[in-house]
């Protein structure tokens, strides 16, 4: 576990390289809004343990470098669970994610990124006061976990300032006992603010 | 180079070598857990043992009082800079942050094992930014990391949930809010507030203060600093029925040596602290007289620009302590190349001679008066030589010390208690009336290319002859620390720091003592800077590699954490 801490932190390091090139003064030059909604796919064991769940969100992204973006992103999702014998049907899921888009120019339009991710969860049920220990019973609580992911931000259609795409983003959670792994697939529209 | 910022290099190189700065702490005051350049075992926000390899002497640094920690807080018998009450800087922030290992998802399929629960951290606040000279700031901030082992046996002690916000029972919550007012002659500022604090105790307790009101004000004008707070404290052991109440004023008032006499050879500075307080009911600690005035004074000679000499002496009725070195660099500049020798002394009655003078200890039929102010007085020496050498974009710098130890502070057992799984001791602070050696050795490394990457490497060892088994903690023999920050493209910060400290060992905290075993540390913050707009986006890890176990006795586990800020100057 702490092996794959390093190489995430790794990872999140490489994908900001310094590139041989003087800072250009573009932090938010540019400035898009979005609207975004797709699908997350549980991996692993959290299959067993929640269904697919589609999800809805807003996002905001930066000019950051010259060749790069940073973006922020608010989503929510509905999620139900899979394993039997959970007093609740399903966990209200709040996701934000702060990371960097690097556009690489032998790649473009295409655009890859890193970042963190923070993952809120609370379980769907009105009994609040009823604190299980088994499984299942830390969701009656609010329970926040942080991770990392990696994405691929594929525009495919643009009209004046409107941009439609698709983002394609894997992330790790550093739960316990194991990590949670997740695939969230998505269609963005986006339009430019200045 | 000239040689007098060299010679000042040095000197702020043999206080602190270790320039960890760019890792961001947790919280403000939390520094202390990305060092291992000596020995610093973390219990909680409120309580750390913190000794620089090289520091000379047995005791930590918080425990001893010095002018330079008049701002602090004074935690028990240490003085702390968390929780912090100094106004930040004109800005808006946010932050937060988990100890890694909730479940989530993992909840519902997690049967048997199941991780206990992690806790966060959060602030948020401002300052605003000054209009005709007024300003307004607030601030919210509590760390529930290091609670979760003992919040079951903490939480039977009180009545309530003992925090501003959620249920964790952190070791400390706080919210303040207030007005000041800065300009060219003045900076003066009031803050009113609530705050919820456990204060580990000698016993090994943590003890359950609340604190409302709490009020400071604070006027800087000339040469003056004046601080003031007035403090309602709230005690209680629901368990036993009990409860207590506290007022308490406490404060300084300091004149410092001003522009133009720092210009002068004497250089002369002095203050007083004070504490007054008025306990009714069940308070667990005692202050003699309930009051204590400590005036002080500080002393620079600087008859050449290679020699300096620095004293600070305070005493009042029932205790002394002196504080004082003499620093010499070479009086024959070189290049590049610097020496420094000095000596350094600390001799007292007690290492904080603002803090209680018993604790009341009452627990399954044993009830005892800790004397937390011992008898006699320490004497504490040291000599120093270090040098540093740099050629282009490389610094080599080392620093050899021996230091011998008197009367150092320790603890007498007289017994300890076992409650609810945690064991407890009673007794008396005592002295070790033997001399304690030691001879410490570190070498540096410095490498930089422009603004863009500061790199350090950092070794060092200690050797220390005397009767271990009597030390409250027997230190680290060794430790290596790699730290790298990078600043790419002058606006993305990304910052490392790797480090390996050898075992620690608690002595006197229980039947066994709690070794905390050697192991490796790895801190990292990734910072999207955007200078232009004062917004800074930063996101840390800390505690990566190493392995989670408690550092101090009943204390909590050192886990792996993320914190991440959002800050925006004005």
């Amino acid at each position: 576990m702490k092996l794959k801490l390093i190489l995430s932190a790794a990872v999140l390091c490489l994908a900001t390289m310094p590139f041989a090139q003087d800072p250009a003064d573009s932090a938010f030059s540019k400035v898009y809004v979005s609207i975004e909604g797709g699908e997350l796919y549980p991996f692993g064991d959290l299959q067993d343990a929640v269904e697919n769940a589609f999800y809805g969100g807003v996002g905001l992204r930066y000019s950051y470098w010259d060749d790069f973006d940073g973006f922020v992103h608010f989503n929510y999702a509905y999620v139900k669970v899979r394993a039997e014998g959970i007093p609740f049907p399903g966990v209200h899921q709040f996701v934000g994610r702060l990371g960097l888009d690097w556009h690489w120019k032998h790649i473009r339009p295409l655009a890859v990124g890193a970042g963190f991710t923070c993952n809120w969860t609370r379980a769907d049920s009105d009994d609040e006061e009823k604190y299980y220990s088994g499984r299942g019973g830390m969701l009656l609580d609010n329970e926040t976990e942080f991770g990392w992911f990696a994405r691929v931000n594929m525009p495919f259609l643009y009209f004046k300032d409107f941009t439609a795409g698709l983002n394609v983003l894997w992330e790790e959670l550093w739960t316990l006992p194991e990590r949670s792994n997740m695939l969230t697939v998505g269609f963005y529209i986006e339009r430019r603010v200045w | 180079m000239k040689f007098s910022s060299l010679l000042t290099t040095l000197s702020v190189a043999s206080l602190a070598v270790f320039a960890n700065a760019a890792i961001d702490p947790e919280m403000e005051g939390m520094e202390p857990v990305s060092r291992d350049d000596g020995t610093f075992l973390v219990g909680g926000p409120t309580y750390y043992f913190d000794r620089i390899l090289s520091a000379g002497g047995i005791h930590s640094e918080s425990e001893i009082w010095t002018p330079a920690k008049l701002n602090n807080r004074l935690l028990f018998n240490r003085m702390s800079v968390l929780p912090s009450w100094d106004p930040m800087e004109p800005s808006v922030w946010v932050k937060t942050g988990n100890e890694l290992g909730d479940m989530i998802y993992q909840d519902v399929i997690t049967e048997y094992d199941r991780p206990t629960n992690r806790t966060p951290i959060l602030e948020g606040g401002f300052r605003t930014p000054s209009f005709k000279g007024f300003w307004a700031t607030a601030r919210g901030f509590q760390d529930d990391h290091y609670s979760a082992r003992t919040a079951g046996y903490r939480k039977k002690i009180v009545s309530d949930e003992f925090a501003i916000f959620g249920e964790n029972y952190p070791m400390f919550s706080s919210i303040y809010g207030g007005l000041g007012f800065t300009n060219d002659f003045v900076n003066a500022y009031a803050l009113a507030g609530e705050e919820y604090l456990w204060e580990y105790a000698e016993s090994s307790r943590w003890i359950p203060v609340h604190m409302k009101p709490r009020v400071q004000g604070h006027v800087d004008f000339w040469n003056l600093a004046l601080n003031v707070a007035y403090e309602h404290a709230e005690y209680q052991d629901v368990r036993v029925e009990e409860s207590g109440e506290r007022d308490e004023v406490n404060g300084s008032v300091l004149y410092s040596c001003g522009a133009e006499c720092q210009k002068g050879i004497f250089q002369i500075s002095a203050g007083m602290a004070f504490r007054f307080v008025s306990d009714d009911g069940d308070v667990y600690t005692g202050l003699d007289n309930d009051r204590v005035l400590w005036p002080f004074m500080q002393l620079r000679v600087q008859p050449l620009r290679w020699l300096r000499a620095d004293v600070m002496f305070g005493m009042n009725d029932s205790d002394w302590l002196v504080q004082d070195s003499i620093e010499m660099g070479s009086p024959f500049p070189v290049k590049g190349m610097g020496v420094t020798v000095g000596v350094k002394n600390i001799s007292g009655t007690r290492l904080n001679p603002l803090a209680d003078d018993v604790e009341y200890f009452t627990m399954k039929g044993v009830s005892d008066d800790i004397d937390l102010a011992p008898d006699g007085q320490m004497n504490l020496v040291q000599a120093y030589l270090a040098f540093a050498d740099t050629v282009a974009s490389v610094s080599l710098g080392g620093r050899a010390t021996f230091w011998a130890e008197h009367g150092a502070e320790t603890f007498d057992v007289e017994g300890y208690v076992e409650d609810g799984g945690f064991e407890f001791r009673y007794g008396d602070v005592a002295r070790i009336n033997s001399w304690i050696k030691g001879i410490t050795g570190e070498l540096w490394i410095d490498a930089w290319l422009e603004d863009m990457f500061k790199f350090r490497a950092l070794a060092g060892f200690e050797r220390i002859d005397g009767p271990m088994e009597r030390f409250e903690v027997t230190p680290a023999e060794y430790f290596v620390a790699f730290t790298g920050d990078w600043l790419i493209r002058k606006s993305f910060r990304v910052s490392h720091s790797l480090r390996f400290r050898s075992d620690a060992q608690w002595n006197l905290r229980g039947h066994d003592p709690l070794v905390v075993k050697g192991d490796w540390y790895w801190d990292a913050t990734f910072e999207q800077q955007f200078p232009r707009f004062g917004l800074y986006l930063t996101g840390t890890l800390i505690h990566v590699l190493a392995d989670e176990v408690v550092q101090v006795p009943n204390g909590d586990y050192d886990r792996i954490r993320f914190v991440c800020t959002v800050k925006k100057t004005f």
